[in-house]
């Protein structure tokens, strides 16, 4: 909708001041934009495609060559500029689309699923390029995988059916929705006495066992009432009840576990 | 709109469409050349383009068949609409590629005007007003199948749609004679003899112009609608 791809049904769409439905030719050029899946003309090489893409952004004729020449240097694509699109790999495509969508030099730049598809390495070469461009660029960046939304971005939308449910930065999000009073922990317990180290310690809430390891281990989430720091204390305490510590630290959340719950809260 | 036409003027001999065109149309040409001179014993140049008007029923979709379908099924479509381009600018630009491919075309048929003025003296004025109205033919068929492209996502069923609907104005005088002026062969039927019908000739205009808007529209449309 962003790119005047579909048209919105109601309320307005304004981009850097302008009505994308009233003067979309003004609106349109401010935005780069990255379609998900990368459709590319096939058929073109690497500079044909992007010369193209120049043309019809309306970038100046006589800086055109040079602006051309700079985006394919910038987006790494120099040894393969005059291959056809067909003939590269998944991460080269991606790069030239990223490219097309820079041309025109846009303030806006809106990807839709850069790394879907791509390897690892190829996969943090497109992040680095991402991060790169953040520097100049306003870069939108729709995506599934929420680690890299937390590795990339500044700031978080989370849209779910249509309405936004949470704009934050990502950490902010994490730390929203995080219980930072939960250990996780995993003992050696023989004598089976972990059930009531709740007893002995008044902080602990709530003690679950989420696992038991084949070598006799066990695995535990141990809940404790906010703001306190209970590992000194469980390991002093499980010294003495004969509880050997095998494993122990502070459960993470991650942006996924923040967008389950702000998802979930929005659907009940 | 001239980036969209030198794209498109240059995927057509990229791939073998452009090539497939003309080499039919020029193979198709030369067989009722052969036959109109060898034959019929006639030198008229203009009068071939009788029998070439109806190649164009089988060969201008290929030409069209692929215009926005495939853009469409590729998703490039997301690269044009989101480009400062307007849609009348897209298609507009599909539309003048494609016609200067049938220029070409006819450009190469000067050939077998050259052969004709070394045994005779063919008429140069009928011979142009001819390749005019040709071109306002090929114009209003292109036009057609461009439309035909952009209501489905299969090249196929383009093509299918745009032959049909060809074939079926060719004869629709034949059935009855209400449909008489729905043939735009017989339209292009005035231009060989060397005048050009002012009321063909907007016909023709008329008709590229509905199709074309149309094409726009529906495209406009699809857009608030997906």
């Amino acid at each position: 909708m962003l790119t005047g791809f579909i048209e919105q049904t109601e309320g307005e769409i304004i981009i850097d001041g302008y009505d994308i439905l009233k003067k979309p030719k003004k609106a349109k050029k401010e935005i780069g934009y990255m379609p998900e899946g990368v459709p590319l003309y096939t058929d073109l090489t690497v500079k044909e495609f992007v010369t193209y893409m120049a043309e019809i952004k309306g970038v100046d004729r006589k800086i055109k060559k040079e602006k051309v020449e700079k985006i394919i240097e910038q987006t790494g694509l120099k040894d393969v500029e005059n291959k056809l699109i067909k003939n590269l790999s998944r991460g080269y495509k991606q790069r030239v689309s990223m490219a097309g969508a820079l041309v025109g030099e846009p303030k806006i730049l809106i990807l839709d699923e850069p790394t879907v598809g791509l390897d690892p390495k190829q996969i943090t070469e497109i992040r680095n390029l991402i991060k790169e461009l953040g520097k100049k660029h306003t870069v939108i960046l729709s995506s599934h995988i929420l680690s890299e939304v937390s590795q990339i971005c500044n700031k978080v939308i989370i849209i779910n059916k249509g309405k936004i449910v949470a704009i934050d930065t990502p950490e902010n999000l994490e730390d929203k929705v995080s219980n930072s009073n939960s250990l996780y922990m995993t003992v050696e317990d023989p004598e089976d006495k972990m059930k009531e180290i709740n007893k002995k310690i008044k902080d602990i809430k709530k003690v679950t066992l989420t696992e038991e390891n084949e070598d006799g281990t066990k695995q535990y989430i141990i809940e404790s009432k906010e703001d306190v720091d209970l590992r000194k204390i469980l390991f002093t305490e499980l010294a003495k009840e004969n509880i050997t510590i095998f494993e122990m630290k502070k459960v993470d959340t991650t942006l996924e576990d923040a967008f389950m719950k702000l998802i979930e809260g929005g659907n009940k | 709109m001239l980036a969209v036409i030198k794209k498109e003027f240059k995927s057509y001999f990229c791939s073998p469409v452009g090539y497939v065109f003309i080499g039919l149309f020029l193979i198709m040409f030369s067989v009722f050349f052969y036959l109109d001179v060898f034959q019929y014993q006639s030198i008229n140049f203009e009068y071939i383009f009788y029998s070439g008007a109806t190649i164009l029923t089988f060969i201008v979709p290929i030409l069209t068949m692929r215009t926005i379908a495939e853009e469409r099924k590729t998703g490039t479509e997301q690269i044009l609409l989101t480009s400062p381009l307007s849609i009348t600018k897209v298609v507009l630009g599909k539309f003048i590629a494609a016609t200067l491919i049938v220029v070409i075309t006819e450009v190469c048929t000067f050939l077998y005007f050259g052969i004709l003025s070394y045994f005779g003296a063919p008429h140069i004025t009928t011979a142009l007003v001819t390749l005019l109205g040709f071109l306002l033919l090929a114009m209003s068929y292109i036009s057609f199948g461009i439309f035909a492209s952009s209501i489905t996502e299969n090249q196929i069923i383009a093509g299918v749609i745009t032959i049909g609907f060809f074939i079926l104005i060719w004869f629709l005088p034949q059935f009855s004679s209400i449909f008489s002026s729905f043939s735009l062969i017989n339209m292009f039927s005035k231009f060989p003899t060397g005048q050009i019908d002012i009321a063909d000739t907007v016909t023709f205009v008329t008709f590229t112009i509905v199709c074309l808007l149309l094409t726009v529209i529906f495209m406009q449309r699809r857009k608030s609608v997906r």
